[in-house]
């Protein structure tokens, strides 16, 4: 479904290496893209998967790849070229348990905070997660609108158990979602410059290599028309302005799903496949007339703040459920709940089931279970 | 290639009263100016001109450009980069763009692999590696390249590796044009010239001096730079010229021209036209070995599910070599929307083979089951010991060791009312060996 997401969403060209449990949606493109016209090639490494896609991007083409931890490691210098030179890529990261090559067959959510802090300086890249195949549909569209939109890499963080699980899917329930393009610069706006901006969280008009205007991408500190600069004020406002076009949008691309119960005091906080699995046991917990809200975090980062404090305002427990060993997301929203009981629900190497989130839920004074 | 616009011709493309910023008697100013000669000689539109650098002294090539448009990547990437602008140009695009790569022999080490990868595809780029033997920007360290005794930072006895010959390298890539000239060769930027209008993979290595750090120490003079190599000396020129292959995103397009214009049938929908028996979860393990249709007999369960109107889920497992030892699948059958599709407790296993029943003992699935759970298991298995009715069948014998697990699926159904028959038969139709399959489905319901 990311596959035919990307498709949906104008992606036209896609580089691939092989990685268990990612394959699936590289064997879809490559069956799918060059019969459109369009590009889907193999690359002897995911340095050069990530770096072509960069390439084709700057040519003016909607880009993506698809890896898992141990490609996503090699991938990190290319995305960070991205994030330098607001080129828009969507890499897509299907998780399974790690460190190193881990457990390739085996699920985790494991890599939140690795791609959420995978830029040097603190930068921001979008990060999506979707617990269901109409999920991992629409993020994916959601995914290259942010893209484009904010000229910046995203990545689509998806696990084994949502990638590799086969359903059936009713197609009448897919959304229907606008398709958002960069911006192109227009010459009546005046002076091109690669990496102009008025105000710090506007994104740069694009113009792609190959076109009429002269196009300077750099991934070293630069000034708005894209020279080698040291620390000159210009190249600090740019450095600034990275990180502002992502905060100044963060509520925008914010996409959670929140399911309050009404009077309740716990809130059950999830993503991917754990909210698949904390869904089943709010539900549960409801039957047997328990009072709980739901929240599914499709937007991990940046992280949608508003929403989460709004979702828990009532509640006096939040449960964090994650296929962690100790709580990666917690750890980042942990601060927001100050005046709240925070615990999570984890597990390694296997997928947590409905009854330990009950358990959490319903124990009062719950200690934080590994 | 695009004729030039007289008004933006200015006879160089090199910014006006251009300062090179690089040591006095660097071969880098040489080697600059020499593709700006080729470029000018080739009567390219600026607009149509990518630069793309890498990383190191040669990371300051694009910048000395006008009008061009430039990429500085990353240390070694620059190949990388531009191959994926190169593939977009040629396939996507209108394949006016020429790409062409400054490189340092640091990077080409450091990014060997996608000089490697874009020799062997012929991507059209032109790579000029500015070949001086050492790290200029970061103090004079060895390279790769770095000839045998030579004295650098990093080898103040003198250098006891031979350095790498990347030419005869790439001739292993099947590298279309590869040459290898010095930086005061009078005819450089007519080799680059031809490297650039070359329709491929064309690499041009130019040897020089790093005047700050390699003059230091070693004997070598700029006139003796072909004699690096410990017993030989290096051939200059033009090396390999191929007139016999496509660039790669011409043999892309015209593959593809063909594929495109078959009709591809799209898979079909299920649209469900049968009730099911379904009361709660229904959870079923299906394990067998590795080419013996496990997986695929346990789609055909999930297809025949959404047939009869549930929801299903299906999750496989097998070793990670694929083909061997065991195979098995997980599905959860449900009326209801199915969000969690872990199994604690199944409500069938169904076991066809040693590998499977293996596997299962390993995963502890038979202590994991209650009085409720149905097994069928192949009567050449011993009987595990467990909770639960276990029914021995010799589906293995009597269905063939692939028509086994589907034996055991729709017994399990028909056992439990879990599906109509309907929908195994119309699922069984539109499978290959649908003629195998609707008779061990007939043999089944007409078993008492």
């Amino acid at each position: 479904m990311i596959a035919e997401g990307a498709v949906e969403a104008g992606c036209r060209f896609f580089a691939g290496y092989p990685i268990t449990p990612a394959s699936g949606i590289y064997k879809f493109m490559i069956d799918k893209l060059p019969r459109r016209g369009d590009v889907a090639i193999s690359s002897p490494d995911e340095i050069s998967a990530l770096a072509f896609c960069v390439g084709a991007s700057l040519r003016g083409f909607k880009s993506m790849t698809a890896t898992s931890g141990p490609g996503f490691s090699l991938m990190t210098e290319t995305l960070q070229y991205a994030v330098m030179t607001e080129t828009p890529v969507v890499v897509a990261l299907v998780q399974r348990l790690g460190p190193s090559t881990g457990g390739a067959t085996q699920g985790g959510q494991g890599d939140v905070l690795f791609v959420g802090h995978s830029i040097a300086g603190g930068y921001t890249i979008p990060v999506f997660s979707p617990s269901t195949p109409l999920e991992a549909y629409e993020l994916t569209i959601h995914a290259f609108n942010v893209a484009e939109k904010l000229r910046t890499p995203v990545v689509l963080l998806a696990d084994k158990e949502v990638a590799m699980t086969s359903e059936n899917v009713d197609y009448e329930r897919l959304c229907k979602t606008e398709m958002i393009d960069r911006k192109y610069f227009s010459q009546k706006d005046g002076t091109f410059k690669t990496y102009s901006f008025s105000s710090g969280n506007e994104v740069p008009d694009f113009a792609c290599l190959g076109g009429m205007e002269r196009v300077t991408a750099t991934g070293s500190a630069h000034d708005k028309a894209g020279r080698l600069q040291k620390n000159s004020p210009e190249t600090i406002e740019v450095l600034k302005h990275l990180q502002e076009k992502i905060d100044s949008h963060a509520e925008e691309i914010a996409r959670v799903e929140i399911d309050l119960g009404e009077g309740a005091d716990i809130l059950v906080l999830s993503y991917g496949v754990s909210a698949r699995t904390s869904r089943e046991a709010v539900s549960s917990l409801r039957k047997d007339g328990k009072k709980v809200s739901f929240l599914n975090v499709k937007t991990l980062f940046p992280i949608p703040k508003i929403s989460l404090i709004d979702a828990a305002s009532e509640v006096k427990r939040v449960v964090v459920v994650e296929e962690n060993m100790t709580g990666l997301y917690r750890s980042q929203i942990k601060s927001l709940f100050a005046d709240k009981e925070v615990v999570g629900v984890n597990g390694v190497g296997r997928m947590i089931g409905p009854d330990e989130i009950q358990v959490a839920a319903a124990v009062e004074n719950q200690r934080v279970r590994r | 290639m695009t004729e030039v616009d007289g008004t933006r011709y200015r006879g160089t493309f090199l910014k006006a009263g251009v300062r090179f910023p690089y040591c006095k008697g660097c071969g880098h100013q040489h080697i600059t100016r020499a593709i700006d000669n080729a470029l000018v000689k080739l009567q390219l539109d600026p607009s149509h001109v990518n630069i793309t650098s890498d990383i190191g002294c040669v990371g300051l090539v694009d910048a000395l450009f006008d009008n061009v448009h430039s990429l500085h990547t990353t240390h070694g990437r620059s190949t990388a980069f531009a191959t994926g602008v190169e593939l977009a140009d040629s396939i996507l695009a209108d394949s006016a763009l020429k790409n062409v790569v400054v490189i340092g022999d640091g990077g080409a080490m450091i990014g060997l692999l996608h000089l490697v990868n874009a020799a062997q595809l012929n991507v059209d780029l032109a790579v000029v590696l500015y070949d001086n033997f050492l790290f200029g920007m970061t103090g004079g360290q060895n390279s790769s390249f770095s000839p045998l005794d030579f004295v650098t930072a990093t080898t103040p006895y003198g250098n006891i590796i031979p350095p790498i010959d990347l030419i005869t390298l790439l001739q292993g890539a099947n590298a279309g044009f590869l040459a290898r000239k010095t930086a005061t060769d009078a005819d450089l930027s007519d080799t680059i010239a031809e490297a650039i209008a070359y329709p491929g993979f064309a690499l041009v290595e130019v040897l020089e001096l790093c005047t700050e750090y390699a003059t230091r120490g070693n004997s070598i003079r700029g006139n003796k730079l072909a004699e690096v190599m410990p017993g030989k000396i290096l051939e200059l020129g033009v090396i390999s010229r191929k007139g016999d292959r496509l660039d790669f995103g011409s043999a892309y397009k015209k593959r593809f021209e063909t594929v495109k214009k078959e009709v591809v049938q799209e898979p079909d929908g299920i649209a469900p036209r049968y009730g099911n028996g379904i009361v709660d979860k229904t959870r079923i393990i299906i394990a067998g070995t590795a080419g013996e249709r496990v997986q695929s007999s346990a789609y055909m369960l999930v297809e025949a599910a959404v047939l009869s109107g549930a929801n299903a889920t299906q999750k496989n497992d097998n070793p990670v070599t694929q083909g061997t030892g065991f195979s098995l699948s997980e599905v959860v059958l449900s009326r209801e929307e199915i969000f969690y599709t872990g199994i604690e407790t199944p409500e069938v296993v169904i076991v066809v083979s040693e590998d499977g029943l293996t596997e299962l003992n390993s995963q502890r699935v038979f202590q994991s089951a209650n009085e409720k759970t149905l097994f069928i298991i192949d009567e050449s298995l011993q009987t595990p010991v467990c909770k639960g009715s276990v029914l021995r069948e010799p589906l293995r014998k009597r269905f063939t060791p692939s028509g086994a697990a589907f034996a055991g699926i729709v017994l399990a159904s028909k056992m439990r009312d879990i599906l109509p028959k309907e929908a195994f038969i119309d699922i069984a139709r539109r499978q290959k060996r649908s003629k195998d399959l609707l008779s061990i489905a007939g043999q089944v319901y007409a078993d008492k």
